[in-house]
């Protein structure tokens, strides 16, 4: 088998892939943005936690002339993290306990802004009036850093965004804290990122719909291929249609050189058999009559071979015939001038018999198949018909019901008034590959190829007890759509 | 009875000639299809046993063609092609019956003897005319049920007279439908077998029409 199973369909693989990509680049660039958006927030209040960072610094700083409050004296500059090292006169080196920052929350008790200054020990020196009492709880400037920003809970419980700050002078060190409250920004942040989320979830489904009718636009040519085939099959066209895509024209044209080349070997093989056919018969006839005419045992010895050779001849042949007919495809016939040439061929044949012979078909029926294999069947079938019946013959055509697999059928009622055939015989004349009337005129294959050639086509033949007396031959063959029947 | 062979076939040409002539016809023979034509075409023939398969011209072509020109001789087509679609086809070209090969001759001599019997008119194997009786399955002639004995050239004249009973019959289609194309034809030669004829048949029955031939049983329309 040339199919593996398990490999679905191509476009809901496309539209898997297309789908899952898009999931993940949105998923992603809902993330950046979310990101962006948080930073952009962070970085503009650090810029007001820095700028009131550097008035209180400034307000720390005693004016050059003002006495110094309790601070070492300083071996060196001071350096304030982050903004570079600040010259100022050893002299001047003490802190002094800063005024009004200008911003009046940081007086406001529990107002959310506030600051503190801390030796290293960890005493607080000075704080805002907003902490009343209380003290700022943030984590430490971690060692070799000189700024620490984040977010913590205020004294109040308010989450806050706080600056820390290492402040060297001299030998000694100070950290002065700044923290002001976020008021929901990070509530802020989550509805940002839900509204984000919302509008690209829209957009992902949007897209997911978008790729699904482009797979579906894309792979249309796909399915108009396959129409096409199953129209070949189905023997409305002799090949597929060749206005396809860039892409898909190729294997349209490969495959109507498919079925070009098909039709070519089964069309040699016939002629062929054919050939074979002339070849064999006409001496096996003259052997066949040259012993007849003779006397002595040789003679009868090469009667008896040659009709023992006829037999096989005539039988492998048809087997041949039979096993060409496997890769017929894309081929179909008209029933009714089929029948009608038939019949009057019959008439010319039996005219001496005096049978009528009564038929009707009705006009646009087609038999998916060979026109040559459906008239071998009805000659068959109607020169036994002929043979047997003593005044009547009666042939009737009509179309079945689809089945449930929505394929169509036709059936050939072939009737006559002859003596007909036991029930035993019927089941062994259907048998494939059986034969039943070896003693009547010809070969006696004529009911076996019937059988054996609807088998291949999936038709079956039936044979009943006639209203006219005789037998019914009842055959059932594949019907084509009648809809490019001119 | 003169009937035409056509068959490339030598042995199977030679043993369908002898059969015939032993059967009591006059029978003339081609080997190809073009050399069929023109005999079919010139001569007339009673019937004519015509293989399909035949070089230069096909048997087919060659059937149709006689049939295009007017020529009504009932054909039996031999085959080796013996599908219903050949069958169909040969007699759509014209045939008007068909044998397939490998045959048997009697076979072949049955065809033959119903079609010259069919396109004369008669429904039976025996032709009758007053007391005359004749059996064409088995050539066997008797008068008031006493069988007689008649050379080949006898039987074939009485056969062509029988087979027409009633019409009159000129010396020269008695001379087409009793002799071969080779045989040298001599008209007064008839005469003396309707001479011997009527001694062993009775004189009365093969009346002489002056002018014009002779004419066995009742004047028919014809």
């Amino acid at each position: 088998m040339l199919r593996r199973k398990g490999e679905g369909s191509l476009a809901s693989r496309l539209v898997r892939v297309a789908a899952l990509w898009s999931v993940l680049a949105l998923g992603l660039a809902g993330f950046v943005l979310v990101g962006l958006y948080q930073q952009a927030g962070e970085r503009a209040f650090d810029a007001l936690l820095d700028q009131h960072a550097k008035i209180l610094l400034a307000s720390l700083l005693p004016e050059p002339d003002v006495p110094a409050a309790a601070a070492p004296a300083p071996t060196a500059g001071p350096a304030i993290a982050g903004q570079g090292p600040v010259a100022l006169e050893p002299a001047a080196l003490r802190l002094q306990a800063p005024g009004a920052l200008g911003e009046p929350r940081f007086s406001l008790p529990l107002s959310g802004w506030y600051w503190s200054v801390r030796s290293t020990d960890g005493s607080v020196l000075f704080s805002s009036s907003s902490l009343v009492g209380d003290a700022l709880s943030l984590p430490a400037v971690p060692e070799g850093e000189t700024s620490l920003s984040g977010f913590a809970l205020g004294p109040g419980g308010e989450e806050v965004r706080y600056l820390r700050r290492q402040l060297d002078i001299g030998l000694a060190s100070y950290v002065i804290s700044v923290a002001i409250e976020t008021g929901g920004f990070r509530s802020d942040v989550r509805d940002f990122a839900g509204m984000v989320g919302a509008t690209l979830a829209v957009l992902g489904i949007g897209l997911v719909g978008a790729i699904f009718w482009q797979v579906r636009f894309g792979l249309r040519p796909l399915t108009r291929l396959q129409h096409s085939l199953a129209e070949v099959r189905e023997g409305l066209m002799d090949g597929v249609d060749e206005d396809m895509p860039r892409e898909l024209a190729p294997l349209a044209g490969e495959l109507n050189a498919l079925i070009r080349s098909n039709r070519e070997v089964v069309e040699r093989a016939r002629t062929h058999v054919g050939n074979l056919a002339h070849a064999l018969k006409t001496p096996l006839s003259v052997l066949i009559n040259e012993a007849r005419s003779a006397e002595g045992p040789l003679a009868r010895k090469v009667e008896e071979q040659t009709s023992h050779m006829q037999t096989q001849v005539q039988h492998h042949l048809e087997r041949a015939r039979l096993a060409a007919q496997r890769r017929v495809i894309g081929v179909a016939c008209d029933v009714e001038p089929l029948v009608e040439r038939l019949v009057r061929a019959m008439g010319r044949i039996y005219r001496d018999r005096d049978v009528e012979l009564d038929w009707q078909a009705p006009a646009g029926l087609r038999f998916r198949g060979e026109a040559q294999d459906l008239e071998e069947m009805t000659g068959n079938l109607l020169d036994n018909a002929c043979k047997w019946a003593r005044l009547q013959v009666r042939v009737q055509v009509r179309q079945l019901a689809a089945d449930r697999s929505g394929r169509s059928f036709l059936e050939l009622l072939i009737e006559d008034d002859g003596p007909g055939l036991s029930p035993d015989q019927r089941r062994e004349a259907v048998q494939r590959g059986k034969r039943l009337d070896e003693t009547v005129p010809g070969t006696g294959l004529g009911l076996a190829i019937v059988v054996d050639l609807a088998g291949l086509y999936g038709g079956e033949v039936a044979l009943s007890d006639s209203d006219l007396g005789g037998l019914a031959v009842r055959l059932t063959l594949p019907a084509a759509d009648e809809r490019l029947v001119s | 009875m003169r009937l035409l062979v056509v068959e490339d076939d030598a042995d199977l040409n030679r043993q369908l000639v002898t059969e015939l002539v032993e059967a009591g016809y006059a029978v003339d023979s081609a080997f190809d299809g073009e050399e069929g034509h023109f005999l079919g075409d010139t001569e007339p023939y009673d019937a004519v046993i015509l293989d399909l398969g035949l070089p230069k011209i096909d048997g087919l072509s060659v059937l149709e063609n006689w049939r295009r020109d007017g020529r009504v001789m009932p054909v039996l087509i031999l085959t080796a092609r013996d599908r219903w679609s050949d069958k169909v086809a040969g007699i759509d070209a014209g045939a008007d019956d068909y044998v397939a090969k490998p045959f048997h001759m009697e076979e072949v001599l049955a065809r033959v003897r119903a079609l010259v019997r069919r396109a004369a008119g008669h429904a039976s194997n025996e032709l009758t005319c007053g007391p005359l009786r004749l059996d064409l399955r088995t050539s066997r002639v008797t008068v008031d049920g006493s069988p007689i004995k008649l050379t080949s050239h006898e039987y074939r004249l009485l056969s062509y007279l029988m087979h027409h009973q009633g019409k009159v019959i000129s010396r020269t289609e008695l001379t087409e439908h009793l002799y071969e194309q080779d045989f040298d034809r001599d008209s007064n030669t008839v005469e003396v077998f309707v001479g011997r004829l009527r001694k062993k048949v009775g004189s009365d029955l093969i009346e002489t029409i002056r002018g014009l031939g002779y004419r066995l049983g009742e004047a028919r329309d014809a």
